[in-house]
């Protein structure tokens, strides 16, 4: 796809206006992530399409009534809030902190370094002294593509870090994109019989299936066993999800891509299953989505 | 677009502190919001029942995911807006598909009239838009609010103007440009849009 092509998709994505075609949304997100300049134009163009809010007119002043106000704050007071969405493990925390990166910059600096001073050196002598020199050049390219090996490996490993930690921030980001993301649809779980205390939210793009669960005071699993989320959409048999394990405190958190079938889905829930997952629910539920 | 401040703006401010769970900061940014945000929906939905129905709604996943909200990602007057549409979207395909036999139930209240109620906060912004609206040619701005206030895709507006898909995803895209220059250019005129 030529980048004109991708220009144009911003520009109907900017007002939610792409057809539904996989493949084309799957393109455009692979390309977004990439680049920048497209990046910074469909936030560009998403900020023009909502001052079209000023294009429709405002209610006139009987019409907003102060007892819509009163109702609308009294029926938010002390819900739940999400909590900020960050990295409590693994190489992203730690790469905030500690530089794999940079040490990699100053490996490659030192070898620039090095690699002067063997040239510099051999201008000085004369002709005899010249091939003493080359000797000596050899010498020291010995010991040094020697070192270099075991620094090749050490290279090797530092890039391996840094991949992860590129992974997993990417990762994160893509979270907190999800989990902020206006067009997200939430579904709330709540706790059946079987565990009264577990709750759960459940957040997912239809457009692109991306989904997290993030669940709460779930009994531990016993052993052999696992939890499972479903997804039932109107007039179908419920479409398996992953299967995920609490911690110790309870919480779990999953990350998912609902396949097309599943993203019309209006209520989830979550069973317990054989720890392998199951194609259909055999398992007691323990948590559930209110219709809506 | 203006550049964005160099501190935070007062929007972003008020969600932070909603994040933070200060329920006056809701308030208050109820308050500065409310009334367009109501307008959007009423605009989408045709109905006041719903369009209150759905007001609630968005205020309360404001308050729910403020935490989440990442300025460095984009202004936090585009993720309410884009926030309160979507909802509004998401009600009208449910209610179309759930009464699409008669349409015209879903109508309980005229289109609104008269702008007098708006505030100086918001009557500045709003003339900035329709003079720029007012500049884009009419092809291109029929499609803009086809796709904004009635959700239709590229080719839903494609089948309801009877032109081809090619000729309608041109004219949104020049549109769209226009759009963003154009509000650029007059905001940048030190209009002072508080995003």
């Amino acid at each position: 796809m030529k980048h004109e092509d991708y220009k144009e998709m911003i520009a109907l994505d900017a007002l939610d206006a792409l057809d539904g075609d996989e493949e084309q949304r799957r393109a455009l997100d692979a390309h977004l992530a990439a680049c920048a300049d497209c990046r910074a134009e469909l936030a560009a163009l998403r900020d023009a399409a909502a001052s079209l809010v000023y294009a429709a007119a405002t209610p006139s002043p009987e019409a907003a009534a102060p007892e819509l106000r009163a109702r609308i704050l009294a029926a938010i007071k002390s819900q739940p809030q999400d909590a900020r969405h960050a990295p409590t493990n693994g190489v992203a925390a730690t790469a905030s902190q500690t530089s794999n990166v940079s040490s990699f910059d100053e490996f490659e600096k030192r070898r620039e370094a090095r690699e002067i001073r063997v040239g510099r050196g051999l201008f000085m002598f004369g002709s005899l002294a010249a091939s003493i020199a080359v000797a000596a050049l050899l010498v020291t390219l010995a010991l040094v593509w020697q070192r270099n090996n075991r620094l090749q490996t050490e290279l090797a490993r530092l890039s391996e870090t840094v991949n992860q930690t590129q992974q997993e921030l990417a990762r994160t980001r893509a979270d907190r994109e999800l989990l902020a993301a206006p067009e997200a649809h939430t579904a709330t779980l709540a706790g059946t019989k079987m565990a009264e205390r577990a709750h759960a939210r459940l957040t997912f793009d239809a457009r692109t299936g991306r989904a997290m669960l993030m669940a709460a005071d779930l009994p531990p699993a016993p052993a052999g066993k696992a939890y499972q989320l479903w997804f039932i959409a109107e007039g179908k048999p419920p479409m398996p999800g992953r299967v995920f394990q609490p911690d110790a405190r309870g919480h779990a958190e999953m990350h998912e891509i609902i396949p097309p079938e599943g993203r019309t889905a209006a209520i989830f829930a979550v069973t317990l299953e054989p720890a392998g997952g199951v194609s259909a629910p055999t398992g007691e539920m323990y948590l559930k989505s209110s219709a809506s | 677009m203006v550049e964005a401040a160099p501190q935070t703006s007062p929007d972003t401010e008020l969600l932070h502190a909603i994040a933070r769970g200060d329920e006056s900061a809701l308030a208050a940014l109820y308050d500065r919001y409310h009334s367009i945000l109501l307008g959007l929906l009423l605009r989408i939905l045709h109905s006041r029942v719903e369009a209150e129905d759905v007001l609630q709604e968005v205020f309360l996943q404001i308050w729910q995911r403020a935490a989440n909200f990442d300025e460095a990602r984009g202004r936090a007057f585009t993720w309410m807006v884009t926030l309160a549409r979507s909802r509004a979207i998401d009600r009208l395909r449910s209610l179309q598909s759930r009464q699409r036999a008669d349409d015209t139930a879903l109508r309980d209240a005229p289109d609104n009239v008269g702008d007098a109620s708006d505030d100086a906060y918001h009557a500045e912004q709003r003339e900035i838009v329709r003079a720029a609206l007012a500049e884009i040619p009419e092809e291109q701005r029929r499609a803009l609010l086809l796709a904004y206030f009635e959700g239709l895709t590229q080719s839903e507006i494609a089948a309801r103007l009877g032109q081809p898909l090619g000729t309608v995803k041109t004219r949104m895209r020049s549109g769209m440009s226009k759009l963003r220059d154009l509000l650029g250019e007059k905001m940048g005129r030190g209009a002072g849009l508080n995003f």
